[in-house]
């Protein structure tokens, strides 16, 4: 059996559908008691790989556990892992309460479980209304409650935000982090980092089926870089001051600025007054969590921007 | 695994394919009764006419002791039990359509024992469906036919008991085929084809070529044979020696020609039903749920 853990493990993770390799040797782990955001462009590999953990894709090659131990290897599924693929997977005429008492059977746990977790997701009033009804974010929701119902150790959502509105986004937040504030295990999978930004405290980053970045979202912020951008009135007499001041990186920019890395808009400004170079403007810019994850997974699929300029360079493009 | 079936069980009883898809096996199981009735009435009128007093001769008893109602009977039930065949025949071809089968198999201990407790469900499902069946055609034939023309108490038991059988194997056959073609309309289409027209042009080429005993191996064949050899056994245990040339015609009104014995036909059934259902139990084993 299962050891309990609540870890999941992916290691050498690879899968061939024909000749299109849809995930290559992915690895990572996602560790109880925090939220993990499972990050990557729509076709990186993201639902296969939720699918092979699950044991509902076979792998080429690689192996993905939860618990230690394959899915099959699970026992009784439902009770360690829920997941939430997709808003589908209903039968239109049945009812939501009659939806989950299958599965509550299926599982083992008593019906009773079925109106708690309706309750919980806040379907409690729709509960025999049938599910052909619903709107999407109804029937996320609903995913959700299915998931729930063996109150799992580890839960797995692939983006569960898809059609819930901004209120049911907060409510989901709430959730999933108290949910890992438990100890348990959660992984989230998401296109979009300002989605799920303020939810995980973990990212896996992938693209084209590998791993870009593993790690807190902490230390991905802390790799952010900021610089400062001043247009002097002289170029070369504030680029010396800056170096004798020990600021090592500076570049020129096509426009006539000076780009400054490691140091704040406040330092430069004092050194251009103690060089007597005047300062016509000066900002600071910053490279966002979003253009970050974007730089990580950029090339699949990106095409070619409609302004004759790719706007992510306008910049000077700084990789 | 009771989990699991009991999850199976839930499945079926909350939509309302069950009674969607009895409804109209009732009324052709009535109608075929009543049909029966009428038709072995005018045979039996036909047959006391003093112009066929020989073909009565070779059966030993007067026509209107022949337990004519027998094959209408047979014939209804084989004709009757497509419609367990087709919700059979959804089971795990709707789950795989509707994208049901994610949960399912996310919520069993492996896909194995989710397929085997549906089998078993649908098991109790086509027995239900043969009692049914019994039931309407049974109405049916009491109301249009003379009591001496409806078989005794062991006959109806036996009937009763091939009926259901006959209904649980076309069910499981259902089962099988929909695990192998997981697409909702191809699997029913595939099922009616075969057993409405392709079965029979065969079972015409086959007594063309003069090899008739090959039918009884046929899915079709061997089904018809499990009700139709029950039906002729029965009449002929109540009229004298018949000849075998007589017999094999008996055969053919009951619509099982070529089959073999009762019992030997169910299991030539079965066996065909395990093959599909293997097939499509590997088919699903392998299967990538995307």
């Amino acid at each position: 059996m299962h050891d309990g853990s609540g870890l999941i493990a992916v290691q050498n993770l690879t899968k061939q559908f024909g000749p299109v390799t849809a995930v290559q040797n992915l690895s990572f782990t996602v560790s109880p008691g925090s939220v993990t955001g499972f990050l990557g462009p729509n076709g990186a590999g993201k639902t296969t790989t939720l699918r092979m953990l699950l044991g509902l894709v076979k792998p080429t090659g690689g192996t993905a556990t939860i618990n230690g131990r394959p899915f099959h290897q699970l026992g009784q599924p439902g009770r360690v892992v829920g997941a939430v693929l997709e808003a589908q997977g209903f039968h239109p005429a049945r009812s939501a309460r009659n939806h989950l008492r299958v599965y509550a059977a299926a599982i083992g746990v008593p019906d009773a479980q079925a109106d708690q977790v309706m309750g919980l997701v806040g379907l409690g009033s729709a509960a025999d209304r049938k599910v052909g009804g619903f709107s999407l974010g109804m029937k996320q929701r609903l995913a959700l409650a299915t998931a729930l119902l063996g109150d799992p150790q580890v839960l797995v959502l692939d983006e569960p935000a898809n059609g819930l509105d901004p209120e049911g986004i907060a409510w989901l937040r709430t959730f999933l982090q108290s949910y890992a504030r438990m100890g348990r295990t959660v992984l989230i999978s998401s296109h979009l980092l300002a989605e799920v930004e303020q939810t995980v405290d973990q990212v896996v980053i992938i693209s084209r089926g590998q791993t870009m970045f593993y790690g807190p979202l902490d230390q991905l912020r802390q790799s952010q870089q900021r610089r400062v951008l001043v247009q002097p009135s002289d170029i070369n007499a504030l680029a010396n001051a800056l170096r004798t001041a020990g600021v090592q990186v500076i570049e020129q920019l096509p426009d006539g600025r000076l780009a400054v890395s490691g140091v704040d808009s406040r330092q430069v400004a004092d050194i251009a007054l103690q060089a007597g170079v005047s300062v016509y403007g000066i900002q600071e810019e910053t490279v966002d969590l979003e253009r970050l994850f974007f730089q990580l997974t950029s090339g699949q699929y990106a095409g070619y921007a409609p302004a004759q300029q790719n706007p992510y360079q306008q910049q000077g493009g700084w990789a | 695994m009771g989990n699991l079936v009991g999850a199976e069980l839930r499945k079926t009883t909350t939509t309302g394919l069950w009674w969607g898809l009895l409804i109209p096996t009732a009324v052709l199981a009535l109608g075929w009764g009543l049909a029966t009735g009428l038709l072995g009435q005018f045979f039996v009128d036909f047959a006391s006419s003093g112009d066929v007093d020989e073909v009565s001769d070779f059966l030993g008893v007067t026509p209107d002791q022949w337990k004519v109602s027998l094959f209408g009977m047979a014939r209804a039930i084989n004709i009757s039990t497509i419609f367990p065949m087709v919700f059979g025949a959804m089971a795990i071809s709707s789950e795989i359509s509707r994208r049901t089968i994610t949960t399912t198999f996310l919520t069993a201990p492996s896909r194995m024992h989710a397929l085997l407790a549906k089998m078993l469900v649908y098991v109790l499902w086509g027995a239900i469906y043969g009692l049914a069946i019994m039931a309407f055609v049974s109405i049916g034939v009491v109301i249009t036919s003379d009591a001496g023309q409806l078989p005794d108490a062991g006959g109806w038991a036996m009937l009763t008991l091939v009926c259901v059988l006959s209904s649980i194997l076309m069910t499981m056959l259902g089962v099988g085929v929909g695990a192998l073609i997981p697409n909702v309309a191809g699997a029913v289409v595939l099922l009616l084809l075969y057993f409405l027209v392709i079965e029979n042009v065969l079972h015409g080429v086959l007594a063309y070529l003069e090899v008739p005993a090959v039918i009884g191996f046929l899915p079709n064949g061997s089904i018809n044979g499990l009700t139709g050899a029950v039906a002729v056994d029965l009449f002929l245990s109540s009229a004298g020696v018949v000849p075998t040339e007589i017999e094999d015609v008996l055969r053919a009104i009951a619509g099982a020609a070529g089959a073999q014995d009762w019992w030997l036909s169910g299991i030539v059934f079965l066996a065909w039903a395990g093959v599909v259902f293997a097939g499509g139990w590997a088919v699903t084993q392998s299967k990538d749920i995307t």
